[in-house]
This record gives structure tokens, sequence and C-alpha cells, in this order.
């Protein structure tokens, strides 16, 4: 609780001296052990900042907010290493201006809530790249090995009945901070390349295009899979995105503010094994 | 209302034999919006052309539809017949029932249905195509030949006679290629060097031809017509314009024992060095790893003989920007590495020599002043024997293909060994005798009957020392028995290959390759020096083994295609261009990154009092090559394409 208090003061202090117009973070949630986000602008908002170990999702996608940094003030905001790098891959498609960012970094291992050393997007390049280096042993998950070992029809039964419990909600959309677009794909009806109804066909459109949208691009946040009212184990086709990405590419989504799109840039030692 | 007329092409029995013309013919005279549609033999033909341009007329048709082959066999053909009947050519598509259909399937029945599908889909595409024009682009007069050797050189020579510009790029310090290593070439033994030499030196005096030398293309950026090169010149050391090439450098350098790789390893060469005599420019370079200097800061020696102050050892690289028009590629081959064959001994032995090595031997400008002499002892060998195929047709070691030249030139090896040492005895292993050409197997008969090669079909299996000889053991499959012959010395047939960095040099440019590395050809029969990418031809053996002829008869085709390309101030483009939607554009610039032509720009999108709302994504149709890339890359779909848009395509699927 000390980070807390330490983070409620050092809020109060940027408000103050107008270093920030506003101060993203955590309040507490409907229940005791849920967060909800928290939008400050004033001391007495300030006040309601919560920071602990329940703390989890990814905030970096409200940066993006229409109108929100177009006034060019600065904002700070609470990120997890997985906010950070999605914040670099905001940045990386100039979707907003990384010297406006102010950013808390924080991470827990148990209950216990660690600040990361850092201000500006450019001093955790290095602590991105050690996360790349040594991934924590508790990231993969075990359903992905059981994935692995179905065959395709097995896989594709698997999806099937995941993905029929879907009812397009796009609530996996509205909480990614990789889906900025003005205007979603699957909105797009001249032609209608997705079907928008919740059938079968139109859910597998629907999710198969998310994951090639957030290959490379996703940081494993889990925003989505939280999201998900039906509980589709999102995470898992992302999870696997990634690994595909950074086996093939050597890419690791988010590693700095200049990184270059996995799915638009050109390498000259990129393996060619898919062109005949 | 839309009015389509569809041609169903039999293409003889091409498409009839499997497809039901007549039914497909029927079924697709139903197809909401088809006003025409009928079958005939060859819709190509004159008269099917005529029959085309009269339906279009009679009925104010809206859209064209061939079925017929693929439309990279005649697009262009039936888009001009719109045209000419006063219809927009982008009007027209073909339904490819030919290579995607007939000529893939056995069951006629199945074939006519999915000859339908696809005949539909492409009507319901069509019904959405626009009107385009095309789009003008100028063309920037100048060749780039890449590649010195005499394909390089042909080509150059054959642009510049034509009265246009021409940049020839060699990466040695000279020009020549191999074709100046070799000898006397086969089938008429003229010296090589006698009927190279001179052009070479036309190409260095010729007004129009910019020769740069010890020089290497390092960036290709652009399109037909308009690329933009970046030339590294690799510091030579010795300033090119002002060195005389008198040679004084050369007689001083102290060191003298660098092995020669004009030599092929058989003789000596200094560290300031031209790599031949006759060496155009003649003007030399310092090797930077074997000078005494750049080892350890002492030496100049050559500095000092220097008369007019032409060396400079503080020179850097430096890089030329060009615009070129048009590029001929023709970087050549290498032969490839024989040490795989251990059992041949090459590398063990000294007197175990490739072919290259022999044509040095055998050139009167080469280490040994043309007589054939053993490396190892300086002696004349009394038996040779030849090994053919030594990489090229084996699938478990070498390469699968056949390299072409290596029977001619053993041919050419075993003759000229018999004219110059008259008792000497030649043996030549062979799998085939591959010898079509203008006199090549006149030539192959000469060897063996007057020249008394003795031939021995079969391959060799080892090859070992013993007392003092080459043994070689193989077999002679017509005789059906193991052979083994004592010999002072063995030649190897080594596979011609692609040059090492044959690979990432497509790359760098931009063409296609095959699994060799060797360059692809537009198509194998009907675009043979066109490479895959517009504005790039090809020119010898840099796209399959050739021997002189063919490399000169291919540079020569190139250079009739440059100056075609050059016949015109403009050229004419497919207007199938991208185009961005400012309103949906998220400016990711992911699009701008995927563009393989730097066609995207940024583009800002300002309020009445000049303030930036936003920036989005803006396609320059005049460079846009309409490939696609941004299209599948936007995640928003706020880019499509000219001719292939959203629409098109989807209700093409849709059909089916």
């Amino acid at each position: 609780m000390i980070t807390q208090e330490k983070y409620r003061s050092k809020v109060k202090k940027l408000l103050a001296d107008g270093s920030v117009k506003m101060v993203i973070g955590y309040s507490p949630g409907s229940t005791a052990d849920r967060r909800r986000p928290l939008f400050i602008r004033s001391f007495e908002e300030a006040d309601q900042l919560v920071l602990d170990s329940n703390c989890i999702a990814n905030l970096s996608g409200y940066l993006v907010t229409e109108g929100l940094l177009s006034d060019e003030k600065r904002v700070a905001i609470f990120l997890r290493p997985e906010g950070i790098r999605s914040l670099n891959i905001l940045a990386a498609e100039s979707q907003l201006n990384v010297d406006q960012i102010i950013i808390f970094g924080f991470d827990s291992i148990g209950r216990e809530v660690n600040s990361l050393p850092g201000e500006h997007a450019d001093e955790f390049s290095e602590f991105i790249g050690s996360i790349k280096e040594n991934p924590p042993e508790k990231s993969r998950e075990p359903l992905l090995y059981q994935l692995e070992q179905m065959n395709p029809q097995e896989r594709f039964a698997f999806w099937k009945e995941e993905f029929s419990r879907c009812i397009k909600c796009y609530a996996c959309r509205q909480s990614c901070p990789m889906c900025y677009c003005r205007r979603c794909v699957v909105d797009s009806n001249q032609p209608q390349w997705v079907n928008t109804s919740s059938h079968t066909l139109g859910n597998f459109e629907w999710n198969i295009v998310r994951a090639f949208h957030l290959a490379g691009r996703c940081v494993g946040c889990g925003n989505c899979d939280r999201s998900c009212p039906v509980n589709i184990p999102l995470r898992l086709i992302n999870a696997k995105m990634s690994e595909e990405v950074l086996g093939s590419f050597n890419h690791f989504a988010g590693m700095s503010t200049t990184q270059e799109p996995v799915l638009a840039s050109f390498k000259k030692e990129d393996s060619e094994t898919f062109i005949l | 209302m839309a009015k389509i007329g569809v041609f169903i092409c039999h293409c003889g029995e091409n498409i009839a034999s499997k497809v039901d013309c007549t039914k497909l013919a029927a079924a697709i005279g139903e197809h909401p919006g088809v006003a025409v549609s009928v079958e005939y033999k060859y819709f190509c033909s004159e008269p099917g052309q005529e029959s085309v341009k009269k339906a279009i007329r009679d009925n104010n048709l809206t859209g064209v539809i061939i079925a017929a082959c693929s439309p990279r066999m005649h697009e262009a053909t039936f888009r001009k017949v719109c045209a000419e009947a006063g219809l927009n050519p982008y009007l027209c598509e073909i339904a490819n029932i030919r290579e995607q259909c007939s000529w893939v399937h056995t069951d006629k029945d199945m074939a006519t249905e999915k000859a339908m599908d696809i005949t539909r889909s492409m009507i319901e595409k069509v019904k959405r195509n626009n009107k385009l024009q095309p789009i003008e682009v100028p063309v920037t007069r100048r060749a780039l030949v890449i590649g010195g050797g005499v394909a390089g050189i042909q080509a150059a020579l054959d642009i510049a006679n034509a009265g246009q510009e021409v940049v020839l790029v060699e990466r040695e310090p000279s020009l020549g290629g191999h074709m100046s290593q070799l000898s006397e070439t086969f089938p008429t033994l003229d010296c090589s060097q006698c009927i190279l030499t001179p052009r070479m030196v036309e190409v260095a005096q010729h007004p129009k031809i910019r020769l740069l030398t010890y020089a290497e293309v390092e960036h290709v950026d652009g399109f037909i017509g308009n690329f933009k090169v970046k030339i590294r010149m690799k510091s030579r050391y010795v300033n090119r314009d002002v060195c005389t090439g008198c040679g004084d450098c050369m007689v001083k350098c102290p060191v003298k024992k660098i092995s020669s790789e004009f030599d092929c390893g058989l003789g000596k060469r200094t560290a300031i060095y031209t790599p031949f005599a006759q060496s155009v420019p003649n003007i030399p370079v310092i090797d930077k790893a074997s000078c005494i200097y750049f080892k350890n800061g002492k030496c100049k020696t050559c500095m000092k003989s220097c008369q007019i102050n032409a060396i400079n050892f503080d020179m850097q690289d430096e890089f030329i920007d060009l615009e070129i028009g048009a590029i001929v590629v023709a970087t050549g081959f290498q032969i490839q590495n024989t040490a795989g064959y251990g059992e041949y001994g090459y590398g063990k032995y000294p007197d175990v020599i490739t072919g290259l090595q022999f044509e040095r031997l055998a050139t009167a400008s080469g280490p040994t002043s043309g007589k054939i002499l053993r490396p190892s002892d300086g002696k004349e060998p009394e038996t040779v024997v030849f090994i053919q195929c030594a990489g090229s047709r084996d699938p478990s070691k070498g390469v699968r293909y056949c390299s072409k030249i290596c029977c001619m030139y053993t041919a050419k090896h075993a003759m000229l060994y018999a004219h110059k040492v008259h008792h000497g005895k030649s043996h030549v292993f062979y799998m085939d005798i591959r010898a079509a050409g203008k006199g090549y197997d006149e030539f192959t008969r000469r060897t063996i009957e007057e020249d008394d090669a003795s031939y021995v079909r079969g391959r060799v299996s080892k090859v070992w020392l013993e007392n003092g000889k080459l043994m070689v053991r193989g077999v002679d499959t017509l005789l059906g028995r193991p052979v083994t012959i004592p010999a002072d010395m063995v030649v190897l047939a080594t596979a011609m290959v692609p040059q090492p960095n044959a690979i990432e040099f497509a790359k760098t440019i931009g063409i296609a390759y095959d699994e060799y590395g060797y360059y692809n050809e537009a198509h194998l029969k009907l675009r043979p020096v066109e490479s895959s990418s517009a504005g790039i031809f090809l020119a010898g053996a840099c796209q399959s083994p050739k021997d002189i002829p063919d490399s000169i008869a291919q540079a020569s085709a190139s250079a009739s295609k440059v100056l075609a390309l050059f016949s015109k101030e403009t050229l004419e483009r497919e207007p199938v261009v991208a185009s961005t939607n400012e309103a949906t554009c998220a400016g990711c610039w992911g699009c701008v990154l995927a563009c393989p032509y730097n066609a995207i720009e940024q583009k800002d999108i300002l309020d009445r009092s000049g303030r930036i709302i936003k920036s989005v994504a803006s396609v320059n149709p005049g460079l846009c090559q309409g490939c696609g890339t941004c299209v599948t890359f936007c995640r928003s779909n706020s880019i499509d394409l000219a001719g292939f848009t959203e629409k098109q395509i989807f209700a093409e699927m849709m059909a089916l």
C-alpha cells in the first residue's frame, strides 16, 4: 500500500504543477478484487487511485481516444510491461506522440506491486528486451500444448465449439488497444466481407480476421480474453500467433517506439519458405 | 442495365475436349445480364476477333468475357479488340477455362460445371468493372548493364550503337568475365582473347557507354522506365583519371606471390595488380588484404614508383546515383567448388585440375605460355584423363542440371592437347555426348576420329596416386567392365553454378530466381529474356548455363527489348493502381512500409485555418504498380485497387 500512497501524492503533484492534464489509472471496482479505469483530473479523483495486484487491465487503449492528445498536453498512465509494449506499438504505428505520455510502470509478483524505473517509453526498451530473452515461466498456457497435440480436424472442432458461443458483441475489439481503426473491417459493408450475424461462418470470419490483424502486434495483455462475456479463450489464438511471428521473423511485439510492423516490413534474411 | 457478351473459345480441342462448350454457352446465356453467349473454335483467330467486334457493336455490349486461355496469354489481345470496337478495354475480362479447367480435369461433366462457375464469376466481376484510362509515365533513356562479361559487353554495345546511353557496371577491376580466361573457343578454335579484347576496348572508348569497373550495384529503386540505382565505386587506391597504366607499380611491388584468381591459382600476381595484361581499363587496383602497407602501415613502394602520383592510400568507396530506364542483368556464373568430390582428389593432388585451369594452361597468355605442363613438376603429361559431369547431372552431390558447355570444352581440351603434345594420349569419361549446336557434333567427332581421343562411356569412381601416376578407376559401360587408366593429369569438367551471391543480388534488384539461384525468365518459351520484373532483362549464364554464342544471342535480344522500350518518350502503363479512402484511413503507415515501390506517401488533411486534422495515406498513381500489397495489409480496408476492387472480387467470389 506504500506504493499506492506514493503514487497518489505523485499524481497530485503532477496535476498541481500542470505537468499533465490527466492521469489514467485504476479505482475500486464492483467487487473487492475487481478494478475499473480511473481518469484523474482533480485531487478528489486522485484519492480514489488504487494500485495493487488486481490492477490487471491494459489501459493503453484509452490514450488513443479521439481528441485526447490533440491539444499536445501530457497524460500520465499506469502500465504493466505489456501495456508499455502496446504503447510502443501505438507510437510505432503513429497513433500517438510518445513524448506526451508519462509512464508509471509497474508489475506484480503475487500480491506485491513493484514500480518499474523510467518515465518515457524509450527508457523501458532494455527492460522489454530482457522479457523477450527470458520470458516469465508462467507465460505459456497449458491449453496451448493440448491444442498443438490435436490434428487439424480436432482443432477445428475445438474452435467451432468455442466460437459457437460468440455473440458478436465486439467487446474484444473494444478492449484491445490495437483496435483503434476509425472504421473496423467488420463494419465495412460495401462489400460485407465479414458476416455480422453470429452464426458459425460469421464467427469464424471475425475471429480469424482479428487473429491476423493482431499477428506481430498482440502483447498478450489479456484484455480481450477477460472482456469476453462468453469466455472464449481468445488469448490462445493470439499467444500462438505471437510465437509464430517470433519464431519466423524474430519479431517481439512492442520492443520500441520505432519497431517496424512485421507484416509490412521486408528483410533480406526473412525466410521465404512460403514463396514458390 | 448490363449487356454482357460472353465468347467461349474451344481453343481447338484444348478446351472443347473436356468442356462441353455448347452446354456452357447455353447455360451462360441464361445468366442475368448476359446479352450474347456464343462459342467458336478459335476466338484469337482473325475471324474470331472480328466476330467479337461485331457483337460489341451490334449489341452495344457493356462488358465482354472471353472464356478461353490464361489472361497472361491473350488478355492484351482481346482488350485491344474491345478498344477497336469502341468499348473501354478495361471492360473486358478473361475467364480462364483452359489452364484452370480443361487442362487439369478429366471428367467432362464436372469440368463443364466448373467452367460455368468460372465464367459466371467473371461475369459478376465485369458488371462492376469501371472504365479505366491508361497512365503515361516518362522513360529515362539510359540503360544499366550489370556485368562486364561477354554478355554484358554485347548488350552494352548493341544499345550504345543504337544511340542510347549505357552505364556498364563490372565488379572486377577489368571487363572480360570468364571469356577472357579461355584459350581457344569451340567449335572454330579462334583465340578467345583475340575476339574479345577488341570488344572490351570498344566498350571503353564508346562515347555512349559509361564504364564503371570495380563497382557494384548497391541498391535499386523505382520501376520500368524510372529506376533509381545506387552504385558503389570500390576504392581502387589508384586514381583512375590519372593512371596511365605504365605498370611500374606492379614491377616494384614486393608482394609477388599471391595466387592469381585470373589464372585459377596456377599463376602469381602482385598486391597492386591488373587481373591480366589486356585488362580494360588498364588501371591496377591494390588488393587490401595482401598489401604490406595495409597490413602494417609501412611500404608504399608502389606510391614511390609512380611518377604521376596516381596512388592514394586514403581513397574511400564512393557512391554514384543514377537514373535508369532499363536494366540488363548479365552477372554470369561461377564454377562449382570441386572440393566435394574427394574421390577425384582435387586439392589433394596438384595434377587434378578443373577445366577452367586447363584453359589457363592452354592459353598463350597463361602462366605456362600455352604449354600443357603439370602444375606439380612442370613436365608435359603423356596421358591425360578428362572426367565429364564432375558435378553436373549428379543429384546426389552436385547439381541436377546439365551444364551444357562441358561436352564441348572437354572435346576442345582433348583436341588442344593433341595439337600441343603430339605423342600424348587422352581419355574422356562421359555419360552422354551432348553436342547440339551448329558445328558442335562435327567438332566432337573430329576430336575422337582425327585427334585420337579415346572416349569411355562411364563414370569414374576414384582417383589415387600410385608410383607417381594418377590412377583413374572407372567403368566402361559399353564393354561392361571396369577400367583403370594410369594418367599424368586429370581434368574435371566442373559444373556451372550461379554466382555465390546470386540470390542476395536478386533480392537487391527485385527479380525472381529458381531453386539453384539462376534468374527466372518471365516465360521460359515466349519471354526468355525478360525477368519477372518489368524493365529488367537477362543476358548470359546468370539465367542458365550457356555457351558464348547463346550468351551473345540473349544479350542482343535483351538489347533489342531495351531499345524497344526506349523507342518512345513515354510509357503507357496499366491503370491498375491503388487509391486510399481518406475517411477511414487510420494513419498507421503500414502501407507506406509495405509498398515495394515507395508509391504511398503521407498526406495531411487541414482545416480552414491550416491546422492538421489528421494525416492519411495517399497513393502516387505514377509510381504505383498495382501489386496490391498495400490492399492486403490495410486492416481497416481503406485501400482499393482499380480493376480489382473489393466489390469486384467479392462479387466474383459470391458467384461461385
